[in-house]
């Protein structure tokens, strides 16, 4: 047993060290040598191109019309693991809710909590109370912006939901507002269901091809069908076709979801008579 | 020159913050560390040119693992018996 178990650590061990020594080098093409150089009109070029990083460097801005590589490979090429994952997340803000149903039953929203909002908290700090009002608006308009730019610079849906839902949690430390937004809870359960519907209803819109194929890429230029050179450019908002659509949906998906954990598990934090409510 | 020696010494502090959110007894401290391990976590990722895995590593494991693990320490006794 304790045999099996050090064979095992030092097989793993040794499998990590050898994909340590095997990595890819940060910052360089693994291919060909000229796959940054100048390249045709053509959609898709497939000259000098051995390996699939080489493509999608190549033909990514071209195709997707995206300029950040990884999100038109998360959002177009991947799409459909994306769909997994974000059903993987609705299916924890599911189980979460479920598994907390039978406390949160037995626990009533006090009424005289209800103007609390006018007394100022005496027992914590005003930092706390007052700080993330200051901070709320700028986290949560650092997480637009990192959803809205998803296709042109670093970020897409899932980094900036996770922006914003940390705005939540920074909201939930400041006491004053706590009592009321769990009031709000099944409209952020709603808005979840939605983010994750319209996602798979942008998937169902280009069925004629593919599930998820990106229809609106090389089409009207005023639409999200822009075309923008190849290498390192600042890009157009109205490029990309589909991948900002997709990452709208996956933003408002992740920001609401993990917005339901965050404020369900504090619910049943709060007021600390949780185990009066299991015994009756 | 400076950048490989403040890339291992980020590498260490990894390691030091991981030993040290499993050796605290007290949970609140355990998790502290572990958000300090995220937050070096993210540099070394935005040092190895992914930000985007930085912005997510620092929006999820910085701040909301941590405040769901808090979440979850309110509903236990302070200290391990």
């Amino acid at each position: 047993m304790k045999l099996g178990s050090l064979l095992s650590l030092v097989l793993i061990l040794g499998f990590l060290f050898v994909a340590v020594l095997r990595l890819h080098p940060v910052g360089q093409p693994l291919g060909h040598p000229g796959v940054m150089k100048d390249r045709g009109s053509a959609v898709t070029d497939t000259a000098n191109i051995f390996t699939m990083d080489d493509y999608y460097i190549r033909n990514g801005q071209a195709e997707t019309g995206s300029n950040n590589i990884v999100a038109s490979v998360v959002f177009d090429y991947r799409g459909f693991d994306t769909l997994g994952e974000a059903t993987v997340l609705f299916l924890v803000v599911s189980s979460i809710s479920m598994l907390m149903y039978t406390i949160l039953k037995q626990k009533k929203i006090k009424k005289d909590h209800f103007f609390k909002i006018y007394n100022f908290p005496t027992d914590i700090s005003r930092i706390i109370s007052f700080g993330p009002y200051l901070l709320y608006p700028i986290i949560i308009i650092f997480g637009a912006y990192l959803v809205a730019h998803g296709h042109l610079s670093p970020g897409g849906g899932f980094q900036g939901g996770a922006v914003m839902a940390s705005g939540t949690a920074l909201l939930l430390i400041s006491s004053l507002f706590t009592i009321h937004i769990q009031r709000v809870r099944r409209v952020f359960s709603f808005f979840e269901s939605l983010g994750l519907a319209i996602y798979i209803g942008l998937g169902f819109a280009g069925i004629g091809t593919s599930f998820l194929h990106n229809f609106l890429a090389q089409g009207n230029p005023l639409f999200l069908g822009r075309a923008i050179p190849f290498g390192p450019n600042p890009g157009y908002l109205n490029s990309a076709g589909l991948l900002p659509l997709l990452s709208l949906a996956i933003g408002i998906e992740v920001f609401f979801g993990i917005s339901v954990i965050l404020v369900t598990m504090y619910h049943v934090a709060m007021d600390g008579d949780i185990k009066d409510a299991q015994e009756s | 020159m400076i950048t490989p020696v403040i890339f291992i010494i980020l590498c260490l502090a990894i390691i030091i913050t991981a030993v040290l959110s499993l050796y605290f007894k007290d949970l609140v401290a355990c998790v502290v560390s572990y958000s300090v391990l995220s937050l070096v976590l993210t540099v070394v990722y935005f040092y190895l040119d992914a930000p985007d895995v930085a912005i997510a590593e620092a929006a999820i494991g910085a701040a909301l693992t941590i405040c769901i693990f808090i979440i979850a320490i309110i509903l236990t006794r302070r200290h391990e018996e």
